[in-house]
């Protein structure tokens, strides 16, 4: 004979703290979602900025753009840790500069000629000494992108300490909640639990009877609120629009990318119906135990 | 087994119910406890079964003094001390079996290794056939039955009652005496609160009496 459950599963319903833990679990998963993300457009953006620099070269009067160009371009293909050194043509800098200008004619404009600069990666070249070395070319600069991968990586950090803070305060107030609702279930079982003080039940016996339901909440509301961050970010893929760096390209990468790297994201998404157990859990019990403490 | 000396208990800032109670109970006593509605028995019982504490004086229990006693030893103090209370508190959502075998359930015993003793001592109290039925579908009689059985079940050392025989009819209230006496005769120490005049007659047992938070032995 199987003995019966000592507190009754129907006392106190936990209805309302699974909507509002696996609400809770979505935004955990959305909040997620985006420090990955942004992870990994930093890492892809840093990584194709620091690889490659731009060398500019102004009209300067009395000097011949194209022989200064061409001075530049063999002076950092000959330097130590450049792999390439491509001078853009002036049609391609045209193009750079349609946003401002249009697609108007540059014809008579003194327009700056641009160099596009891959280093080594494993032996990158020292900036400061090829930029001396192009100091002898008139009108020439080295633009090393440093300036933007530190705006990036600035706004990378903000973006991510945002999103770890969105996931602070939702673990603080599913705590918050999960206190609430022990609180509740602890006093719609209270007769009950009097009387299994009164014939010798210990503190931890009576947290086992009640904890087991906020552990079985816990992990079926971390469920719900995963299925519903992957059905996001897999609608966001589908119908987000955008170019191919954009938010469905990157919510689609999420989900579908290299097998290393998705699993990682799967690993992040799933780590919340775990952490979402745990906070019932552990909250649920050290909530009983205070209160038991206190009730005799 | 039990020693109350100058012992006083009130609820919050309110008058005291008890006070200046002092008595001894020896092991193998047989007790009753008397005494007029708002006498104080139901609160002097509670004392003994540890749901309060006195507010002043000294209660001992098993040589323990109740004022010191850590949260945690009460357990082990209260596995000793079956309780009959008035009112029952059986769960409703438990069979009586589930009810009777409480006790040894939050001892940590296996179903298994009580189900013969639960389902003697039901048979024992005339409840064999009621085992699978819910608190609520039983008469008054047979739910006291039920609150004696878990009170003996674990076999403890005192055993406190507050009318037992407050909802049964003379015949049962009858048997119900005999099986206190066997208990007693068997080990256990026996204190019973009661308005029975009849039951107190016929078990010839000494007899505190309560009136006006005051205790005297009769």
């Amino acid at each position: 004979m199987k003995p019966g459950a000592i507190i009754p599963a129907n006392a106190a319903s936990l209805t309302s703290l699974t909507v509002t833990m696996a609400v809770m679990c979505y935004l955990a998963c959305l909040a997620i979602g985006a420090l990955i993300l942004v992870d990994r457009a930093v890492t892809s953006w840093t990584s194709g900025l620091s690889r490659e620099m731009t060398i500019q070269v102004r009209v300067v009067r009395d000097a011949d753009i194209d022989k200064e160009v061409e001075k530049a371009r063999s002076i950092t293909a000959a330097f130590p840790g450049i792999v390439e050194a491509d001078v853009l043509d002036e049609s391609e800098g045209a193009k750079l500069l349609e946003p401002w200008l249009g697609t108007r004619s540059l014809t008579g404009l003194p327009v700056p000629r641009l160099i596009r600069v891959v280093s080594d990666t494993d032996h990158p070249p020292d900036a400061l000494a090829l930029q001396k070395a192009l100091s002898q070319v008139k009108g020439a600069s080295l633009d090393t992108h440093q300036k933007w991968e530190v705006e990036l990586t600035r706004m990378a950090r903000a973006l991510s300490a945002v999103s770890y803070a969105i996931l602070l305060l939702i673990c603080v107030s599913a705590v918050a909640i999960v206190i609430f609702a022990t609180r509740a279930v602890l006093q719609a079982n209270r007769h009950i639990v009097d009387l299994l003080h009164l014939v010798g039940a210990r503190d931890s016996y009576i947290a086992r009877q009640i904890d087991g339901r906020f552990v079985r909440t816990g992990l079926l509301s971390g469920f719900i609120g995963v299925g519903l961050g992957i059905l996001t970010f897999l609608l966001l893929g589908l119908f987000g629009g955008g170019s191919e760096s954009g938010v469905a390209a990157a919510s689609w990468g999420l989900l579908f990318s290299a097998p290393r790297v998705a699993l990682w994201s799967y690993g992040m998404l799933f780590a919340v119906p775990l952490a979402a157990t745990l906070i019932c859990l552990i909250t649920a019990r050290i909530t009983l135990i205070r209160r038991l403490g206190v009730v005799t | 087994m039990l020693r109350l000396e100058n012992v006083g208990l009130k609820y919050g800032d309110g008058p005291e119910i008890l006070r200046d109670v002092s008595f001894a109970v020896h092991p193998g006593d047989f007790y009753f406890l008397t005494g007029p509605s708002g006498a104080g028995k139901s609160s002097l019982l509670k004392l003994l079964f540890l749901a309060l504490r006195p507010t002043r004086g000294t209660l001992r229990i098993f040589g323990e003094d109740v004022g010191t006693l850590s949260h945690g030893n009460l357990p082990l103090i209260r596995r000793r001390i079956g309780v009959v209370f008035q009112e029952f508190r059986l769960l409703d959502h438990l069979s009586t079996y589930d009810n009777v075998a409480l006790p040894l359930r939050v001892a940590g015993r296996s179903e298994s290794s009580y189900r013969r003793d639960v389902m003697d001592l039901l048979d024992w109290v005339g409840l064999a056939q009621k085992s699978a039925d819910l608190p609520p579908v039983l008469s008054g009689g047979e739910k006291q039955r039920a609150a004696i059985a878990r009170a003996v079940i674990a076999k403890p050392q005192l055993l406190l009652a507050d009318e037992p025989t407050g909802n049964v009819d003379p015949v049962l209230a009858k048997r119900l005496l005999h099986l206190f006496l066997e208990l007693n005769r068997l080990g256990t120490t026996m204190l019973i609160a009661t308005h029975d005049k009849g039951l107190v007659r016929q078990a010839e047992r000494p007899v505190l009496h309560l009136e006006e938070g005051t205790l005297s032995l009769q």
